[in-house]
């Protein structure tokens, strides 16, 4: 029983930190259509906040406004000078943020070193969930992700901005007509994107190896998430982190990292190629 | 064209010099960025010509260096050593095949799911390498690969690069300038017209992405016996990501720009990376200038500065000598549609659309927009699949193929909007309207297909001269005469049936009436059935007898132009009823 | 909201990328008054209505509203100003509600401002949950219309309004357009359906070619007189 619970709540843990981590690339992937190579890296940037704050001595929970403002900022600066030229131009999209992840990544190295950071856990010690033994941090932060994303479909779903996102989504050139700022809109949603990965990076910070090379790990299981499970929905983006991180993670307890790693890529690549629209496609 | 040739002969025999001139120790570590500028000059090959971009290119090059480095510590016979350096070359160029075939079949514009699964492929790689310590040596890599029987590393090797790179650079060279390039490039430029006209699209550029793979493999297999020892970073993400950036800031459209890329970049890095704390910013944000503002990078740098010309699709004009038949079999052509659907989301495109064509001429469709006139075409000739219903083309079922399938079944298509390759030549867009249907995959890389003509083809000169002036780019031609070229190219394929949309869109009046004597001769000529979509009613009125106008989806009336006009139905429909 | 905003088209061309559709034409909308634009198939009307709009870049000539050149400003912005307008294709928001696709524009999302609408077009109050995708063509039409005509703009562009639509709800929007206009409501409207042109035009102009080769005042008769010039 104590075993299944854990087992349990491994997979749960897994499957949402995984789509927290996803949710962003689905906004600016999913949504906006542009493939950000550099989503990684905001991962990566948020971890690094958390560093950061801790270095100087701070509560952790500042981490969370750092990351944030760095995003923020550095989404915006991408989404003004490259991104808003090539929206509608996925490849162009694609090579100018794969420079920028490179970029980010050599600055990354160049001021903290190259090697394996730790970040401190906020909230040491452990509690008893459902008879099984779990961390606290972990626990918490569970709880964090299940009201955040209750909270952001329900605000997708009602609010008028979430309206004015499928519109300019659905059908662009309407959108306009009816008197939506697009360009205006596309910009918050894709730093909306980038700060959803930093977030994701200052609660895994505790939990991972921080390293200037992390990111591209999250890139890639964000990007199969997508394709596994569709754009352009929350749901699928919890679908696909439930089959994406699920398989990772039954196969890799039943033989090696690698060989769940292969099972994610074989998964992937036959949603590809069987069901290119995802489980839950938009239409 | 020749002084660019001479530019790479000079830097590829300034690059034997090298040892001569410096020392062995110069050329040794030279050879390294050789093996890694061969490896771009792969991706320069899918990149700058194909138009999709590898990131997981160190995989083939660290499974050759491994499978090459075994063979070598085996020390065994020279048969054997030439078996393992064929495996090292031809098992990377069958992965990539594989994978690539089976990403771009699936779709147009693959591009980004290309990339991503590259890279997810070298991640994985990394991680096998690693894990795999009877096979690879693990973490600590594959050591004590001696040096390659007959050569001393840090003297001759350095020849057997050189030659390597020589042979991969004519190679290349030759495989750019033959019929598999250039239709590479028209993939790249407009990869959905290329297949109206016959072309396997997916096969061309897996392809181009094994040869890029076995080019890799070769280098790796290089790799092991210069360094000794390979391991898991050669298979790694970052080698991976280090060749692109040095491919792009050394130029992926030209042959010998990615090696540039790499023997800067590799010299300037073994001598600032030390002492200069932000090197590697530096690169980067050189990559990201490089990458936004100059496509080119160095190498068409150095080009523009000697005023040279742009390396594509310039090649001289050759002799059309070689006579080939396109006409295909005559007799009838016998189309038929039987309750053809077309349900995208909630919308009803085509609702239960019957109608014959069994009479050579031309036939018309018109209607009010929206009626399903286009979408009738695409159905037709694979750009969408019918939701139900049977089209029978001959009686082959042809609803539910590909393009190309379609295509090479003897049907041609031409868009509304003027589709040619604008980035080739004028020669070159008709090569590939008289390579459609009929060029083998062997002939695809021989020159010979350069010199096809055929009788159309001079008909074509006199009704549309502009087409005699085959090296202009086609992108620089009017908009009439995008129109005409493309026009023509859909003719000289010599489909039994043609297609076209609204071929006189965007004409003045006088080029309408030239476009319309056109049609009218060509068809006479071939013998072709040609189903025109018009909204000019005169157009119709001159050109075909035979009128299906659509509606909502369905066929409305069908006959002689003035059973039509008559038909009360078609009245209500049309202008200054009362619907 | 209603001012002396007239809008004048002069020598305007412009098309698709480098493809020229209209060339060269020139009409003027004033206030309080409905005009037409008619001409077969494939003559240009749709690529007018989208260059104003802002839907396409026009190559030359001007597009004057009110006092300003409308050229420069994105398509929000030209709505903002007080051009509406209701596309000929893809005319409501398939994803979104009946209800959103009304509402989404305004801050209040208050459904007050299509009541006297919603007793013409009962059927789009009663469907406001569902989502607009599941319409039929003519009632996206209606929805396109209503939201069209209830927005706050002094000038109003419709592409093809009765396209698709029953008889008896042709004849309600034309009573919605003659209150509207009698308001002071500029209208420019793409039709093909003259008895509707006659209905309600005071001017009428007839494209083919992307060029005006014909302008008519309206007043009865009109249909007789456009479809001499449309005849097939």
């Amino acid at each position: 029983m104590e075993l299944v619970a854990l087992q349990a709540l491994n997979f749960v843990y897994i499957s949402l930190t995984l789509a927290l981590v996803a949710l962003g690339l689905a906004v600016v992937f999913g949504l906006l259509g542009v493939m950000n190579m550099a989503h990684g890296e905001f991962v990566m940037l948020g971890a690094y906040s958390v560093l950061v704050v801790q270095n100087a001595g701070l509560p952790l929970l500042a981490a969370l406004p750092l990351a944030l403002a760095v995003c923020a900022a550095f989404g915006w600066l991408l989404e003004f000078f490259v991104i808003r030229h090539l929206y509608r131009r996925p490849f162009d999209t694609l090579l100018a943020t794969w420079g920028l992840a490179i970029l980010m990544r050599e600055i990354v190295e160049a001021v903290f070193g190259r090697d394996y950071k730790s970040v401190n856990q906020s909230l040491p010690g452990t509690v008893e969930v459902l008879g099984a033994v779990y961390p606290a941090y972990r626990v918490v932060l569970m709880a964090l992700m299940v009201a955040f994303f209750a909270g952001l479909f329900l605000w997708y779903r009602r609010s008028n901005t979430g309206a004015r996102i499928k519109a300019m989504v659905s059908n662009p050139a309407l959108a306009t007509a009816v008197g939506v700022n697009t360009a205006v809109l596309a910009r918050g949603a894709f730093i909306f994107g980038v700060c959803m990965a930093g977030l994701a990076g200052v609660a895994l910070a505790p939990l991972v190896r921080v390293e200037p090379y992390m990111g591209i790990d999250y890139l890639l299981s964000s990007f199969f998430i997508l394709v596994v499970g569709g754009l352009g929905s929350l749901a699928g983006l919890l679908v696909g982190s439930t089959v994406i991180g699920g398989s990772d993670a039954i196969v890799s307890a039943i033989t090696s990292k690698t060989g769940g790693y292969m099972t994610v890529l074989v998964i992937s690549i036959l949603f590809l190629w069987l069901r290119p629209n995802g489980i839950v496609s938009r239409d | 064209m020749a002084s660019s040739r001479a530019i790479n002969l000079l830097f590829l025999i300034g690059l034997l010099l090298v040892p001569f001139l410096w020392d062995g120790f110069v050329a040794y570590q030279l050879g390294l960025f050789l093996l890694y500028g061969m490896v771009g000059q792969g991706i320069g090959l899918c990149w700058g010509r194909a138009g999709f971009l590898p990131l997981g290119q160190a995989l083939f090059f660290g499974v050759g260096a491994y499978i090459f480095g075994s063979v070598l510590k085996l020390e065994a016979g020279s048969l054997f050593l030439i078996a393992g350096l064929l495996a090292a070359i031809l098992l990377p160029a069958l992965i990539a095949f594989v994978v690539g075939f089976l990403v771009f079949i699936r779709q147009i514009g693959s591009g980004p799911y290309f990339s991503l699964i590259t890279l997810a492929l070298t991640m994985l790689g990394f991680q096998l390498a690693n894990s795999m310590d009877w096979l690879t040596g693990g973490f600590n890599g594959m050591t004590g690969i001696p040096a390659l029987p007959g050569t001393e590393t840090y003297e001759t090797l350095y020849y057997v690069i050189w030659a390597a790179l020589v042979l991969v650079s004519g190679v290349l060279a030759y495989v750019g300038t033959a019929p598999f390039g250039q239709s590479l490039s028209a993939t790249s430029q407009n990869e959905e017209r290329l297949q109206y006209f016959g072309f396997n699209t997916a096969l061309l550029k897996a392809i181009a992405f094994a040869i890029s793979a076995a080019v890799a493999g070769l280098a790796g297999a290089l790799f092991a016996p210069h360094q000794g020892i390979v391991t898991p970073q050669s298979v790694g993400f970052l080698l991976s990501a280090e060749i692109v950036v040095w491919t792009a800031v050394g130029g992926r459209a030209s042959l010998l720009g990615p090696v540039l890329g790499a023997i800067l970049i590799g010299f300037m890095a073994s001598e600032l990376r030390d002492s200069f704390q932000y090197w590697e910013v530096l690169i980067a944000l050189v990559f990201v200038i490089v990458v936004i503002r100059f496509p080119g990078g160095l190498w068409s740098l150095a080009e523009d500065l000697a005023h040279r010309l742009p390396s594509f699709g310039a090649k001289g004009a050759r002799e059309r000598d070689i006579k080939i038949d396109k006409s295909r079999a005559k007799g009838p052509v016998r189309l038929a549609f039987e309750d053809v659907e077309l349900v995208l989301g909630p919308v009803r495109i085509l609702d239960k659309l019957s109608f014959r064509i069994e009479t050579p001429g031309v036939h018309s469709i018109i209607g009010p927009n929206g009626a399903g006139k286009t979408s009738a075409f695409n159905v037709l000739t694979g750009r969408l699949k019918p939701t139900a219903g049977r089209i029978e083309y001959n009686r082959a079922q042809v609803g539910g193929l590909s393009r190309h399938r379609i295509a090479r079944m003897g049907i041609a298509r031409k868009l509304q909007i003027p589709s040619v390759f604008p980035d080739l030549s004028v020669d070159r867009n008709v090569d590939i309207a008289l390579w459609a249907g009929d060029l083998t995959l062997a002939q695809m890389f021989t020159l010979r297909p350069f010199r096809w003509s055929t009788p159309l083809l001079n008909e074509m000169y006199d009704i549309f001269p502009f087409l005699e002036d085959g090296r202009r780019l086609a992108g620089s031609l009017s908009l009439g005469q995008r129109q005409m070229l493309d026009f023509a190219m859909t003719c000289l394929t010599q489909s039994p049936l043609l297609l076209l949309d609204e071929p006189c869109a965007g004409l003045s009046s006088s080029e309408t009436g030239e476009m319309i004597d056109a049609i009218e001769r060509i068809v006479g000529t071939t013998g072709s059935t040609a189903i025109i979509i018009e909204h000019d009613m005169q157009v119709v009125e001159r050109l075909s007898n035979h009128v299906l106008v659509l509606n909502q989806g369905a066929l409305l009336a069908n006959g002689a132009m003035e059973e039509v006009r008559s038909d009360p139905a078609v009245q209500a429909v049309y202008g200054g009823g009362s619907k | 909201m209603i001012g002396s905003h007239s809008l004048a088209i002069s020598k305007l061309s412009g098309g698709y990328g480098d493809i020229t559709v209209i060339r060269d034409v020139s009409l003027t909308v004033e206030p309080g008054k409905v005009v037409f634009v008619t001409g077969r198939n494939g003559v240009g009307k749709t690529t007018l209505i989208k260059l104003i709009a802002g839907q396409l870049a026009a190559q030359s000539g001007h597009i004057i509203f009110g006092e300003r050149d409308m050229r420069a400003e994105p398509p929000h912005a030209r709505r903002a100003i007080g051009i509406g307008y209701a596309p000929q294709e893809s005319v409501v928001f398939d994803d979104l509600s009946v209800r959103e696709n009304l509402t989404l524009q305004y801050r209040d999302r208050d459904l007050a401002r299509y009541e006297a609408l919603f007793v013409s077009f009962p059927r789009l109050k009663e469907r406001r949950a569902q989502r607009a995708g599941t319409l039929s063509g003519g009632e996206k039409k209606i929805l396109s219309f209503c939201r069209a005509v209830a927005e706050d703009t002094r000038l109003v562009m419709l592409d093809e309004p009765t396209e698709g639509v029953q008889p008896e709800n042709i004849e309600r929007m034309a009573r919605h357009v003659a209150t509207e206009a009698g308001k002071g409501r500029g209208f420019l409207v793409v039709e093909q359906n003259l008895g509707f042109a006659e209905r309600l035009a005071d001017h009428a102009h007839v494209l083919d070619h992307g060029v005006c080769v014909f302008d008519m005042p309206g007043g009865p008769g009109l249909r007789a007189r456009l479809a001499e010039k449309l005849a097939l």
